[in-house]
């Protein structure tokens, strides 16, 4: 029992889910301890153990509560029910099944909060209003949907139909079916990161530096395994088997798994304590025998380039850790003459990805002296290769097997947890298991790049855009993580989806001693995005055009040459994405003056637009994605999908483009998902490259079956497949055909393999970085408060060429979250290492924040993608800040600079323009 | 190692009596900070006392012209009280907006004031409504019972059993909240009385305080425009990472003339 579970264990009876248990803890044990780890019921998820995210949610008597914050002694002889007891003899309820049959359930790891939520409030109000929905679930957060399928999920119960949808014989391409993966998180049954562990595993706590930049010595361990018979064993730096040393390029191996006598950043692992659960977790951190050295931290990329700044890192001169630089046309001469120009300087903080689960998993060896590492991630074949860098194993002795992943948004791109539990399961012998507090994944773990932009722009009289020049410098934080590929993408982006004959973009990524900056949904695009686009409300201003027209004017179109050469010739849709927006626009827009001169004027509403463009997968770089797809003698068919599923609904995807390639029913298809073992590489989930890479590896996989099954039937491209029972029927429109699987001499199997062409960058950054790019453009209207500075957002309309919706209920998922973390972006979250490592004091949008969603889908085909299909997974939040900044504009002159526009920030610009 | 005794007494006797015996004990009440705030180790008492067992300590009902609330009962019960609902509206509209609806099924008044965190919602209507705390030894007047951060009149053994709220002519209740907690970052409770004007203020200070300033202006004209020109002073007030205090003192006036029009209805 852990000793702050409150005087001596005693039985305690309470019933759960309709059955009386008897539990013998301590009685100030956590119900959610009580639930997980005593009862088996890991339903119930652990987001924060602090009451903030709600992921905990489970009824008390019939109410809501967080369970992480109910002591054992106080739910002792009352009712509790979990999301485990909302189905009835193996049934999903009604609000169970339409979370799943809506789109409300994404990663999964908020939804058993969010449906006991609603359970609470459907069993005493049948009907609810939005209104009512949005106040019962608002102490439940979620990072993935946006909040306005939960919404409409919960409203949607009392008129569910009955089960039974008839399968389609329509293309499964463009369908809206409900996730594959999303029966087991609606019933609680998915597994994450920690609630699978091996029987016996040792518990690991990683002890980090309180210091942001300091030199340490560790004293005598003795007295503490004296003091705590539990602990097993402290690693240090010392300890680790294989190279101290992890990171994403092949030559920038920086991060060490636990420091060796020196940290660069508040939050840094220094040592491993492993043992059996409560000694670990309760050693107090002053018991250990640490001295600290603490020096000058270097704080911001203006103090890390300064003359006299320390160098972080040996091979870094001046603590840059890389530049990029796109050059096109004579950007200094263009300036001269024009008709209009604009600079300025904007800047952004860090922002924390916020996924509810954070980072948890186990690690264990196994008898043939290989490991396997279980956790949430988002790129396993990465986390398998850096397992074995720090073990000293050949990648083939590591297999990762992932978790179901409970959000990432490129904070899972990074190893955090698994080099910690890998090398101590190596260490040791044994398996260890971890879960890292919210806090510390936080203070631990990357966050979004902070910027300084300077940038300017110049245009004709008629509009058209002329030049724009773009200095962006990028806080990388203590290792450089994905820095480089923030620094490679932003250049490509910088001056926005537009037609510019003249460019210089440069940019740098610069070590400082703060958290790490990784990846985050957009690698540096929505910085930039930010900077371009109040340029372009800058120049549409001074010419006296409207915003909207002046991007249309501008905008990229099949033919024009980006910034770094690349004639576009496909899928440039953000003209068609303009005039989607058009009419909203135009009519919100009159509204918004129309109520702005009719009130009292302390409320001023205000419309503006944002365009983006994004490129799909690495940066001039191979990419590849391979699918194999084998139909087995057994009459299985299985698609093995290495693309792992972390929330945005790939897995649905996968098997809707393999199904049609192949010609059967998604239904057909059982599927093995991210394991390094079994699963070919299909690259990492991220630079919204899944659905465009891996999905034409799919598609090409599922071909190269159907093109094996029919040259054994003898069948032409026509025909129609049908597998039952071990047999595949072949229709070519004569005599039906059969394939009798079990007498082939081996199991059939597709392979698809797809590397987008690219070319590399010459030295001006010339050339193809991507082979194709996701356009869009959204409309944010909204209401400014004069006296408090702040803002109410009334609607977003989001137009995206996305070349293809495979499906367009998770596509409006996708959308509609990276919207909400866009609107984060904008108004609410600055993460402030040390001061902001929780739920609580870091912000993120819950109910209230998002408004309603209007989205029109703009399929300009993209030839290479799957279907035509390409990204939609980052694109969704690029818009969205600039959207809001020109809608506050709009609404009272004010330009936005500083991201995120909180309340104080904004009343003091109001009050700087006049208003009060 | 840190370990702790845990008592849940069925009466305020008993409680009191363990209150009494146990010099560096603490009250459990619905748990929302207690149990974080011990699990953090940032409290570590020697006994935990849990008083969700005390029938007496919860519910409601009217006194005379006065609403007294149990101490044990919950923001949620608060909220949904048809007493307070029709003698008090603007208390149930306050207990409705505490934190979130988890916050509010497990939260309880004698909790939340007993703790005086400066930016909970209840001080303010303690304050802004001129109520009186009944204790087990006495009963303490609202101007003394918040003291400063955290800080109440409270005494060690001393236990909050309820609260009694005068009804007012007419009050209504301002916040500012905080996004993610729905705390106050600054809250006012303006209220009028036979007696003349409260204006009651949390979450701008350390603790909750009396803007006698604006009362007097009230007193003599229960109207937003009677706030104009009076001006708060910074100086003194909370400043954080969500607002600073030249924000927060902006806040009071804005929030102050809110309630003011709130409460003219």
């Amino acid at each position: 029992m852990s000793p702050d579970a409150g005087g001596t264990v005693a039985s305690f009876d309470l019933t759960v889910n309709g059955t009386r248990r008897s539990v013998a803890a301590g009685p100030f044990t956590r119900l959610t301890t009580v639930l997980r780890d005593e009862l088996g019921l890991t339903g119930t998820k652990v987001g924060c153990d602090a009451g903030d995210c709600g992921a905990c949610t489970v009824l008390l008597d019939g109410r809501q509560v967080c369970a992480c914050l109910v002591p054992l002694g106080q739910a002792a002889g009352r009712e509790v029910i979990t999301v485990e007891g909302l189905a009835r003899d193996g049934q999903l309820s009604a609000l169970q099944r339409s979370f799943h049959l809506h789109g409300a359930a994404q990663c999964g790891v908020c939804t058993p909060g969010m449906l006991m939520a609603a359970a609470d409030l459907l069993a005493r109000v049948a009907r609810p209003t939005v209104q009512q929905v949005e106040d019962a679930l608002g102490g439940v957060l979620c990072r993935c949907t946006g909040y306005r399928k939960i919404v409409e999920a919960v409203l949607a119960v009392p008129d569910l139909p009955a089960e039974g949808n008839a399968p389609s014989e329509a293309p499964a391409v463009g369908q809206g079916l409900a996730r594959r993966d999303g029966p087991p998180k609606v019933a609680g049954t998915d597994r994450f990161g920690a609630d699978a562990a091996p029987a016996g595993a040792l518990w690991l706590r990683a002890v980090r530096s309180p210091h942001a930049r300091a030199r340490f010595t560790l004293g005598d361990l003795q007295p503490l395994y004296d003091r705590w018979p539990g602990l097993l064993r402290v690693l240090t730096a010392a300890d680790v088997p294989g190279e101290n040393a992890y990171g994403i390029y092949p030559h920038l191996k920086d991060q060490p798994v636990l420091a060796a006598g020196a940290v660069r950043y508040r939050g840094e692992a220094v040592l491993a304590l492993l043992g059996d659960r409560d000694t670990v977790e309760n050693v107090p951190v002053e018991a250990i025998p640490l001295t600290w050295e603490p020096l000058d931290p270097v704080i911001g990329t203006e103090a890390a380039t300064a003359a006299d700044a320390p160098q972080l890192h040996a091979e870094s001169a001046g603590n840059v850790l890389i530049r990029g630089f796109v050059e096109k046309g004579t950007p200094d001469a263009a300036f001269s003459g024009a008709a209009a120009a604009s600079e300025g300087t904007w800047r952004t903080g860090f922002v924390e990805h916020a996924y509810i689960e954070p980072e948890a998993g186990y690690a264990e060896p196994t008898p043939d002296g290989r490991l396997t590492v279980y956790g949430c991630t988002q790129a396993p074949y990465m986390d398998r290769d850096e397992v074995a860098r720090v073990t000293g194993l050949q990648p083939e002795q590591v297999r990762i097997l992932p978790s179901a992943c409970g959000g990432g948004f490129g904070g899972k791109l990074d190893v955090a947890i698994q080099p910690l539990l890998a090398v101590a399961a190596q260490v040791t012998g044994r398996p260890v298991r971890g879960v890292f507090s919210r806090t510390e994944s936080m203070a631990a773990t990357t966050k979004r790049h902070p910027s300084v932009i300077r940038a300017r722009a110049a245009a004709e009289a008629d509009g058209r855009l002329r030049a724009l020049d773009f200095e962006g410098d990028f806080n990388t934080g203590a290792y450089a993580s994905w820095g480089p590929t923030v620094a490679g993408r932003v250049p490509v982006h910088a001056s926005g989806p537009y037609c510019v004959p003249h460019v210089r973009v440069r940019s740098r990524a610069i070590y400082t001693n703060e958290t790490p900056a990784g990846a985050f949904r957009g690698f540096g695009v929505p910085q930039a995005a930010i900077a371009h686009e109040c340029l372009m409300d800058d120049l549409a201003e001074r010419l006296a055009i409207d915003p909207l027209e002046f991007r249309h004017i501008n905008a990229l179109r099949p033919g024009d040459a980006t910034a770094t050469g690349q004639v576009l010739e496909h899928s440039a849709g953000l003209a068609a994405c303009l005039d989607a927006l058009r009419p909203q626009w135009q009519a919100l827009r009159a509204k918004a003056e129309a109520f702005n001169v009719t009130t009292d004027g302390r409320t001023r509403r205000g419309v503006g637009v944002g365009c983006m463009w994004y490129g799909c997968g690495n940066t001039a770089l191979a990419n590849p994605s391979e699918m194999r797809v084998v139909l087995g003698r057994d009459g299985r068919l299985t698609l093995y999908n290495g693309a792992v599923d972390i929330g945005q609904g790939s897995a649905t995807v996968m098997l809707q483009i393999c199904a049609d390639a192949l010609g059967l029913p998604p239904a057909a298809l059982e599927q093995v998902v991210g394991d390094t073992d079994l699963t070919p590489d299909a690259g990492k989930t991220s630079a919204s490259r899944q659905t465009f890479v891996s999905g034409k590896a799919a598609q090409i996989a599922g071909e190269d079956l159907r093109a094996q099954l029919l040259r054994l039937a003898n069948a032409g491209p026509e025909a129609k497949l049908r597998l039952a029972d071990g047999v595949v029927e072949v229709d070519d429109g004569g005599p039906t055909r059969t394939i009798e699987l079990a007498r082939l001499s081996a199991d059939l199997e597709g392979r698809g393999r797809f590397d987008p062409p690219t070319t590399p960058l010459d030295e001006k950054g010339q050339g193809v970085p991507y082979a194709t790019y996701g356009f869009a453009a959204q409309l944010a209207a909204l209401s400014v408060d004069l006296d408090l500075g702040t803002v109410k957002l009334h609607r977003i309309v989001a137009a995206h060429d996305l070349g293809k919706a495979v499906n367009p209920m998770l596509v409006e998922g996708q959308i509609h979250g990276g919207i909400a973390q866009g609107i984060g972006l904008a108004l609410m979250e600055e993460y402030l290492p040390g001061r902001t490592e929780n739920l609580h004091d870091y912000l993120i949008p819950s109910f209230g924040d998002v408004p309603e969603i209007e989205i029109h889908l703009v399929e300009d085909a993209e030839p290479l993608g799957p279907f035509g299909a390409k990204g939609i997974g980052e694109p969704a939040l690029v818009p969205t800040a600039p959207a809001i900044f020109g809608a506050i504009r709009h609404a009272t002159g004010v330009v936005v600079r500083q991201a995120p526009a909180l309340p104080h920030r904004l009343r003091a610009l109001l009050r700087e323009a006049g208003h009060g | 190692m840190y370990a702790f005794n845990y008592h849940r007494p069925n009466s305020l006797d008993a409680a009191a009596q363990a209150l009494a015996a146990n010099e560096d004990a603490k009250l459990l009440a619905g748990g929302q900070t207690m149990l974080p705030t011990m699990k953090q180790r940032l409290a570590m008492p020697s006994d935990l006392i849990d008083l969700s067992g005390i029938a007496e300590l919860r519910g409601v009902c009217e006194d005379g012209d006065a609403v007294v609330v149990g101490a044990m009962t919950t923001h949620a019960e608060v909220a949904a009280n048809e007493i307070v609902r029709s003698k008090i509206p603007a208390l149930a509209k306050l207990a409705d907006g505490i934190g979130d609806p988890q916050v509010r099924n497990r939260g309880t008044l004698g909790g939340s004031i007993a703790n005086a965190d400066p930016a909970a919602d209840y001080p303010a209507a303690v304050v802004g409504l001129g109520a009186t705390v009944k204790t087990n030894k006495r009963e303490i007047a609202a101007d003394d019972f918040f003291v400063g951060l955290f800080e109440t009149a409270l005494e060690p053994g001393e236990l909050v059993v309820s609260v009694r709220f005068p009804v007012p002519e007419a009050a209504a209740y301002a916040k500012f909240d905080h996004p993610a907690s729905r705390y106050a970052i600054v809250g006012v409770m303006v209220a009028r009385t036979g007696g003349g004007v409260r204006v009651g203020i949390t979450g701008a200070a350390p603790s909750a305080f009396r803007q006698t300033e604006m009362e007097q202006a009230l007193a003599g004209n229960f109207a937003p425009d009677a706030l104009d020109g009076i001006s708060v002073s910074a100086d003194g007030l909370n400043g954080d990472i969500h607002a600073s205090a030249e924000y927060r003192a902006h806040l009071v006036g804005v929030m102050a003339k809110r309630a003011v029009i709130a409460a003219r209805g």
